[in-house]
């Protein structure tokens, strides 16, 4: 016991504690915006932000826990992790469906989304996978694709394509840092741009097809999909330069915004603190994403490297994808905005993913001093 | 390594790239247009109202209303249009002009309370007549900012007459809303609290209305823009006769306890009398905190439906099923003779008569015609306790007959075990003796009571009391031996023909039954009386138990006598 207290104030006094303030900011800010989100429908609001705040405790107690355990430790077991991961997303897929998609397991009362750690055990796996076998050549490079198609295919039937996209990019990330050639990353995101067409046509359900001919053209369905956009749009836009005020917003207060505590919390955040309280959002963002990949610079291991890639891009896209698509920048996909929307899931997940790159920061001052 | 330093510095860019596009993304929308959207949120022009459905009403068998809606008006408004001292003192003028007494400081008050976010709508004067909101929409100074909303409210025409029966409604609770999350219910919604208002609350609430309404600036409605009409729910006919039980609650007036009338073979319940009663009809319109306490507080307990949730010792009333239990077991016969010299010594201690002097020599027959307790004393030591527990649990009793309203008690059927776990010790034979007449541990609720002799009267079958079809359950067959129940039925009619119930025989109807006596610790002994009609092809059973009524015979008995005689004239 006393060894783990000494080693924890040890590893809290070499991490990157901007990092860490970042997040834990942001996350508090987030039980703060759900607070208000909730409360304007059914006055729930202290409900969510109750348990919410309960998941950042817990997030960060894990936070702290990878930290210890350490990033090699994590990194030999991402095998059997990975494997792991598969099979919840498999048995996912016998769960009920919530909201018409199956994305939920349950153990005891308490609901989680295997799609969203899945995203921290496929950094683990593609981090060690593309160190032992660099996509250098063409026929590693297919080897690697081969391993992110697997837990890819199983979100696409659940079906979950927000969650397959976010795999997609965090491995794109990871390649692209892995030392990719050129030739073979520029080869695949135009084949995945010319796919786009193809999967209009044949692959996306009805309501996926409309998201996006209703990004081309809000008014086209204004009281259907395009309502979405069109209130989400209004609230952001009517936050103007310093806001409305904390829980003086009225597009979520009068239920003009659809899950204003997940998917649209960007949109109830911009309403109530305005321009001056997203661009303070984005510096916390910005900060947070340069110290990971800060992380991986200074690291002198391979893995650890491709690994901070991962995770920024993650983030990275999440919130570019949350903040862009209440403003109308582009299409709706439901992801949440990192840090912010409610769900337990992903916020574990994240500072889960935060620890593992706390470690290599460490990691790394190691290193460099000699040790 | 290098080339994974650089790609990672690349990756940074592109970050820093896409987040360059967001804030631009944001200053355009949030800086430059932002008088745009401004307008566009301030002058948000949906509204969703969801209205209630109207409640199925609820009819007795003959059509007689129980529960009806009537059409009464809300004066509606934003709280932006009350702000200022003049604008509540204006409207208080106006109200008071058309005689509705609402004070300024009243009006502040009920403003306050429901002062969520500025547009939002509220309800500021409730509970109008329709003559009431047309003066006043008529009147000229009336504010045009306030616009009326017209309600259901929930009236019970019957009144205290049904109010144990019928229940009431109230506004749903926050407990109600968190278990009924899945079932669409929102604050302030009507739910039935009790009685066939909660026990058929699914079918009778119907499904909600909605309206997108088209509204200006300040929300107020400009034209609907699509609707979808409330369904009101579905009407219930329940079995009650309003003419029996208004019989059986002025025959219970200034009495507490409970009258029970039921189809023998069906197990439809004619009438189901529990005094002293309440009014529902305030209760379902929100009572004050300090009048709702009163009526809980109330020692005379008039909200407990003694009918279905009173639990009482049967008393002698236990006698007709002891009688069944001894003959079905072979404990006695029709021909079993034994002697009562007034009480029966069992070890230490002397069970007594109720006629001190004996009965003499006396078969089951004499036994129940006379209610003579020391030939039960022996009939049930003879059957043994463990056999009249497991015929009571083919009577079902200790358990709840199952009838469609909430709240019902189970009684208790005692026993060994109940007494091994409930005062951790033995049964003894002292306990199968008071047992045997129906006093001591063993406790019922007069629709219990009803339900055996129902069985009795109808060849041997358990039925399940119902106030409405829909509760109607096939009844359960005991197989009891069709030549013993015909010895029992036969004592049973001569406890009224020329033994202790001749009282109940009396109204012009051939009645069998049998009489109770409860001894009553805090008080005069409660009367029972459980008899059914024609007595030679039964059509109706009916329960009377008054509480403190001293006998059964005096009490009781006409009381059942009147209310089967009432049921075969109708």
């Amino acid at each position: 016991m006393q060894t783990f207290w000494v080693s924890l104030k040890e590893d809290l006094s070499l991490t990157d504690r901007l990092m860490i303030f970042c997040a834990l900011a942001l996350a508090v800010w987030g039980v703060v915006c759900i607070y208000s989100a909730a409360s304007g429908t059914a006055g729930h609001g202290f409900d969510y932000a109750f348990r919410q705040a309960a998941w950042l405790s817990v997030s960060v107690a894990a936070m702290l826990a990878v930290m210890i355990i350490g990033h090699d430790k994590m990194l030999e077991g991402a095998y059997p992790l990975f494997g792991l991961t598969l099979l919840l997303l498999l048995l996912t897929l016998l769960a009920p469906k919530v909201n018409g998609a199956q994305s939920w397991l349950g153990i005891g009362g308490v609901r989680f989304q295997p799609s969203e750690f899945a995203k921290v055990t496929i950094i683990l796996m593609m981090s060690k996978f593309m160190s032992r076998y660099p996509p250098l050549d063409f026929k590693t490079f297919m080897m690697c694709l081969g391993v992110i198609m697997l837990p890819v295919f199983l979100v696409l039937i659940q079906p979950d394509a927000g969650s397959a996209l976010v795999y997609l990019v965090i491995s794109f990330g990871m390649l692209l840092a892995a030392g990719t050639p050129m030739k073979y990353l520029l080869g695949l995101a135009g084949l995945g741009l010319s796919a786009i067409p193809v999967m209009f046509m044949f692959g996306l359900k009805e309501y996926q097809k409309n998201r996006i001919l209703v990004f081309i053209d809000p008014m086209r369905d204004p009281l259907g999909a395009g309502y979405n956009v069109i209130q989400s749009r209004i609230a952001v836009g009517s936050g103007g330069m310093t806001g409305k005020g904390f829980m003086m917003g009225t597009q979520s207060k009068l239920k003009f915004l659809p899950e204003p505590h997940t998917d649209f919390i960007f949109s109830v955040f911009s309403e109530e603190f305005g321009f001056i309280g997203n661009m303070i959002l984005i510096v916390l963002f910005s900060v947070l994403l340069c110290r990971v990949i800060m992380a991986g610079v200074r690291s002198k291991e391979r893995r650890c490297k491709i690994l901070v890639a991962g995770v920024a891009s993650w983030l990275w896209f999440q919130m570019c994808e949350s903040m862009g698509m209440s403003i109308g920048l582009l299409p709706i996909t439901g992801l949440p905005l990192p840090f912010l929307s409610y769900g337990g899931s992903s916020l574990l997940a994240s500072f889960i993913a935060l620890g593992l790159v706390a470690s290599i920061y460490i990691e790394g001052g190691n290193s460099r001093h000699g040790f | 390594m290098e080339i994974l330093d650089s790609r990672l510095k690349l990756l940074l860019g592109l970050m820093a790239v896409s987040v360059f596009i967001l804030v631009g993304g944001l200053c355009l929308c949030q800086v430059y247009q932002s008088d745009k959207y401004v307008r566009l949120a301030h002058n948000n022009r949906l509204r969703m109202i969801r209205f209630p459905a109207p409640r199925g009403e609820i009819f007795d068998r003959n059509g007689v209303p129980l529960a009806v809606n009537d059409t009464t008006f809300c004066i509606m408004g934003y709280p932006l249009d009350l702000n200022t001292p003049e604008e509540l003192e204006h409207l208080s003028k106006i109200l008071m002009r058309h005689g509705i007494p609402f004070t300024v400081s009243e009006l502040e008050k009920t403003i306050k309370q429901q002062r969520l976010a500025p547009y939002r709508v509220m309800k500021i004067v409730p509970n109008l007549t329709m003559t009431q909101m047309a003066e006043l929409v008529a009147d000229y100074e009336f504010p045009r900012e306030l616009f009326p909303l017209s309600v259901w409210r929930r009236t019970y025409p019957a009144g205290t007459t049904a109010a144990n029966i019928v229940g009431y409604v109230g506004e749903i609770s926050e407990g109600e809303l968190k278990a009924r999350s899945e079932e669409g219910y929102t604050g302030g919604d009507l739910i039935g609290k009790s009685g066939i208002e909660r026990s058929y609350e699914a079918v009778l609430r119907g499904a909600p209305g909605q309206e997108a309404l088209e509204v200006d600036a300040r929300g107020r409605k400009i034209r609907t823009i699509d609707a979808n009409p409330a369904v009101k729910g579905e009407d219930l006919r329940l079995t009650i006769d309003m003419g029996a039980q208004k019989l059986a609650v002025e025959l219970l007036k200034g009495w507490k306890g409970a009258i029970v009338a039921m189809d023998v073979h069906t197990g439809a319940v004619i009438a189901l009398a529990s005094s002293p009663v309440y009014d529902n009809n305030p209760l379902s319109w929100g009572v004050s905190g300090r009048e709702w306490n009163s009526i809980m507080n109330d020692p005379e307990r008039p909200m407990l439906n003694r009918a279905i949730a009173g639990v009482y010792p049967p008393a002698s009333t236990f006698k007709a099923f002891m009688s069944i239990a001894a003959l079905e077991e072979d404990a006695i016969t029709q021909s079993t003779m034994i002697s009562c010299r007034g009480g029966l010594r069992f070890g230490s201690h002397l069970f007594k008569c109720w006629k001190h002097s004996g009965h003499g020599a006396l078969n089951v027959i004499g036994g129940l015609q006379h209610s003579c307790d020391v030939f039960f004393y022996q009939t049930g030591l003879r059957t043994g306790i463990e056999k009249l527990i497991k015929w009571g649990r083919k009577f079902h009793l200790g358990e709840p007959t199952g009838i469609d309203l909430p709240g019902e008690s189970g009684g208790n059927i005692a026993g060994p075990d109940w007494k091994m776990r409930r005062f951790n010790s033995a049964w003894a034979g002292g306990d199968t003796v008071n047992y045997s007449i129906g006093q001591g541990y063993m406790l019922m609720t007069p629709i219990q009571i009803a339900r055996e002799y129902a069985a009795i009267a109808n060849g041997g079958k358990i039925v399940t009391p119902h106030l409405c079809a829909k509760g109607y359950r096939k009844p359960e067959d005991m197989g009891i031996n069709p030549a013993k129940l015909e010895i029992v039925r036969r004592g049973l009619e001569a406890v009224v023909s020329r033994g202790t119930g001749s009282r109940a025989g009396r109204f012009g109807v051939h009645v069998a039954g049998k009489t109770g006596t409860a001894q009553n610790s805090h008080g005069d002994d409660h009367a029972l009386f459980a008899g059914y009609a024609p007595a030679e092809a039964p059509k109706y059973v009916a329960v009377a138990v008054v509480e403190g009524g001293k006998h059964g015979s005096s009490v009781a008995g006409p009381m059942v006598g009147q209310i089967l005689a009432h049921l075969l004239s109708h």
